[in-house]
């Protein structure tokens, strides 16, 4: 008896909460309050944009360092200055900006029609607040407070906690804003760029410093509609904003995940990356999904790094040796199904000072065997153990790294072993010079050459994980760091590259490159190759 | 309840706090003492020491384990703080967690009823047939849907019922959620099992289900069918059906009962795959990318709730035991 009634108590259990459910539905139609309805009622659902998108990890622009979450707080913050979709630098908040004679002190002119979502008029203080918030942040939140403010007199005295105020910036009135830094720096600007140094709302962020990124009073092109966290973000255009207001009146991630290409063709949403497993699909002229291809590069670049500190990778010979016996081309045709162009140089097409006659050591086995031969350790058993470590589980290795170790090993006779770690161990062990090798990847932050061949290839940079040195190389970059003539400055880091590639401290094998389908009726969908404002330049005609 | 009973289930309670501290402390030290740490990995291949070790400090992270151990169990216990998520930076620990267990729960609750509704009348229907073809055909048809991995199911449900036939949304979870309960806080008015999101992943995860309730069924009835009780009551003339219901099913369904006790817990989990295939923002999924982002609070968070609901659904168990059955008797010592 007692049985029974056990069991028909988890019955009515579950018949509870599908009465409660059904309760629910007759009184609740309203959508949780929010004074729209997405199909039909007050917003025109066939004018919305439907993407896939994921949470943002903060809507704080100054503490965000990834770009996941850059691409919402771009369409909803601003800073002085933003990217267009040529990656030039042009005004956004200040209208215009003078540069002294000596290339330190920038002063911003803020233009008088910029306001905040709430109609609040935006001030030089509001800047001055929102660049010592973000300093004052860095003690405690995040690292990227130094990375890009870290140039600005005083920024750092801030961040490490000796004062409040950033003594280089500086309210000249309510219109003008005086920055100085400590070099003459011509990338400073492009740094500006970037969340760090948007404007936020003191009296909003002041009025509730916890929550106050869930509907956030910005100056970007959106407004945020509603964030419900893992289920969906909706944006609204900002009829106000001052380099136009934004044709797509509303957008709406879907944040919940989910196989983005069956729920793209079954019109669930209207763009969707596409993966290797579909591209031959979508570029057969077969396949209808071919009309809605689209594609362009992105400023990253995936290399093998050597450590050039330890054996059998600190003789450059042998990294010649290794970066010649790969044929990236067979690989990307074959493996990669062509989605990524093949690196021949270290700043990829798109990033000023791009160089297509750049020369990266090409696949040539009898030179690698030759190369091999005239090194130190002079065959494949005087290297010893050699071991590439990657990003990933444990269970299988990518085909592309198949590919490489198989041509090592017919091609120089040298069996070289995998490891995999994930991505929290393999970059702790990528800071401390753990690995002989490893095969990762470098994005841009931003569109300045400063930001890769500086920061990855001067002896004295921090991020130079291969440890490669050369003095050549730390001059030119030097010099680059504060030439102001940009022809010159550009031409610099090209010798500088072509050196480096000389030297053979990494292995550039491909650019990035993104793809997509988009549905026809949504227009202008060119992908920037870097995280920039960009849904102001979409429509939607159907 | 008898006093032996009544004792043995106090002396069990009592152990609760000692396997908790025990489970806490391991989770939390473990996590602590791996490679990798939250800093470096929100800052990816960025780095800059100085910063890192002033970020480590102001979140104490510089702190001996056992010390950082009792700053978030003091949390935890007197302030119901589960601590701040370090990689959804604008939120708490339980501003995410509840409402991700809240529709993973919506779910499995679906697929508990489901499946409990299919598998135990099919274990009594293979167990009534015992030597004939429709036994092992009817558990072999349910084993095979067992086998058949989320990972393969979910694209082809996705495939059929989705994009051939039209008949689904593709995705998991309802972007406009049209069954809402408003008296419910914010964050869980949805009930995103009640829409035409959520049949395809309930397909999925109720499938597999089917076949470990009929085969339990199958078995404890069996067993009871063999009873001399079931003999007699059948030579007293009951007619089958009777003794099927009164008698057979009803001792069958105690050892089940067991069961469904412990799968109550299992409201609370979610599957990985099914809600990364789908698309649905649930607990599963969740603890998934913690553990990748060292997401320290939230992991310690999940472990922890994962751990009391299962010490308190064995003592349950134990209670519900004497309960239903009365022979049961625990602490008593048989002379």
């Amino acid at each position: 008896m007692r049985g029974i009634r056990a069991l028909s108590a988890i019955g009515l259990l579950g018949l509870t909460i599908f009465m409660l459910a059904c309760g629910g539905s007759d009184g609740g139609g309203g959508q949780n309050g929010d004074d729209f309805a997405p199909d039909g009622g007050g917003g025109n659902a066939a004018a919305d944009l439907r993407l896939l998108g994921g949470d943002p990890l903060t809507l704080d622009p100054a503490i965000a360092g990834d770009a996941g979450s850059a691409s919402y707080i771009v369409e909803l913050f601003g800073g002085l200055v933003t990217l267009d979709r040529n990656l030039q630098i042009i005004p956004d908040i200040a209208e215009r900006w003078d540069i002294s004679p000596d290339g330190k002190v920038y002063t911003f002119f803020i233009r008088r029609n910029a306001q905040f979502h709430d109609g609040k008029p935006v001030t030089a203080q509001d800047f001055k607040f929102s660049l010592d918030r973000t300093a004052k942040l860095g003690q405690t939140a995040s690292a990227t407070a130094d990375a890009y403010l870290g140039d600005i007199v005083g920024a750092r005295d801030v961040t490490r906690g000796r004062t409040d105020s950033i003594t280089g910036v500086e309210v000249v009135d309510s219109s003008t804003l005086k920055i100085t830094i400590d070099a003459p720096k011509p990338y400073f600007l492009a740094k500006l760029t970037y969340p760090t140094a948007f404007v936020v709302d003191k009296q909003q962020v002041e009025s509730n410093p916890r929550n106050w990124t869930r509907k956030p009073n910005g100056t970007g092109p959106y407004k945020m509609v509603e964030w419900r966290l893992n289920e969906r973000i909706i944006l609204e255009a900002n009829a106000r904003y001052h380099l136009g207001a934004p044709e797509v009146k509303r957008v709406l991630y879907n944040l919940a995940g989910g196989s983005s290409l069956t729920q793209y063709e079954n019109n669930e949403i209207d763009v969707s990356g596409i993966g290797i497993n579909d591209i031959e699909r979508v570029q057969s002229q077969r396949d209808a999904l071919s009309q809605e291809y689209v594609t362009g590069p992105n400023l990253s670049i995936s290399y093998i790094g050597f450590n050039n500190n330890t054996p059998p990778f600190d003789d450059p010979k042998v990294r010649q040796a290794f970066s010649r016996a790969i044929d990236r081309e067979q690989i990307a045709r074959v493996v990669l199904k062509d989605m990524l162009p093949i690196a021949n140089s270290i700043m990829m097409p798109g990033l000023p000072g791009y160089n297509a006659n750049a020369r990266t050591p090409t696949f040539d086995p009898e030179a690698a065997r030759q190369l091999l031969a005239e090194s130190k350790y002079r065959d494949a058993r005087g290297l010893g153990t050699v071991t590439m470590t990657e990003i990933g589980g444990g269970a299988t290795v990518g085909f592309d790294t198949q590919a490489i170790i198989e041509m090592w090993r017919q091609n120089l006779g040298v069996e070289v072993s995998i490891s995999q770690a994930e991505s929290a161990s393999f970059f702790d062990d990528l800071d401390q010079g753990k690995m002989q090798m490893f095969s990762i990847g470098w994005i841009m932050d931003y569109p300045d050459p400063e930001d890769i061949i500086d920061l990855l290839f001067n002896s004295t940079s921090r991020q130079n994980n291969t440890g490669y040195s050369n003095p050549q190389v730390d001059a030119l970059t030097l010099e680059a760091r504060t030439e102001q003539d940009t022809t010159k400055r550009l031409q610099l880091y090209q010798q500088a590259e072509q050196i480096i590639l000389e030297d053979a401290p990494w292995i550039p094998l491909y650019f990035g490159r993104d793809h997509f389908v988009v549905k026809p009726h949504v227009k202008g969908y060119d992908p920037a190759p870097i995280v920039i404002p960009f849904l102001r330049y979409l429509s939607i005609e159907r | 309840m008898d006093s032996g009973t009544t004792s043995y289930l106090v002396r069990r309670l009592m152990w609760v706090p000692v396997i908790l501290f025990v489970v806490s402390f391991v989770t939390f030290a473990l996590g602590r003492l791996g490679p990798g740490d939250p800093v470096r990995v929100a800052a990816g291949q960025f780095r800059d020491d100085e910063a890192f070790e002033r970020i480590r400090a102001a979140r104490g992270l510089d702190k001996p384990v056992y010390e950082q151990y009792y700053i978030y169990m003091e949390g935890v216990l007197t302030r119901m703080d589960l601590g701040e998520s370090f990689r959804y930076q604008d939120y708490d620990v339980s501003e995410i967690i509840f409402p991700a267990i809240w529709r993973s729960a919506q779910y499995n609750a679906v697929v508990l009823v489901l499946t409990l509704s299919m598998g135990i009348p099919l274990g009594v229907f293979a167990a009534r047939r015992q030597g004939t073809w429709a036994d092992p055909a009817s558990i072999s048809f349910f084993l095979f849907l067992q086998s058949i991995y989320s990972l393969i199911s979910v694209p082809f449900l996705l495939l059929f019922l989705a994009l051939k036939l039209g008949w689904l949304p593709a995705s998991g979870w309802p972007r406009d959620c049209n069954v809402t309960l408003d008296f419910l806080p914010q964050g869980y008015e949805c009930i995103g099992v009640l829409s035409a999101e959520a049949v395809i992943p309930i397909i999925a995860l109720s499938l597999p289900a089917v076949a470990i309730w009929g085969r339990y069924t199958r078995a404890f009835t069996l067993e009871v069918m063999r009873e001399d009780y079931v003999r007699t009551a059948r030579a007293k003339g009951i007619p089958e059906s009777k003794v099927m219901t009164r008698h057979v099913l009803r001792n069958a369904l105690l050892p089940l009962s067991t069961m469904i006790i412990f799968s109550l817990v299992g409201l609370l989990e979610g599957s990985f795959f099914v809600e990364t295939l789908t698309g649905i923002p649930g607990i599963g999924r969740l603890a998934f990318e913690a553990i990748g982002g060292r997401d320290y609070d939230m992991i310690m968070a999940i472990v922890m709730l994962g751990a009391v609901t299962f010490v308190l659904a064995s003592i349950v168990v134990d209670i519900v035991y004497t309960m239903i059955d009365p022979r049961i008797r625990y602490g008593a010592r048989s002379n």
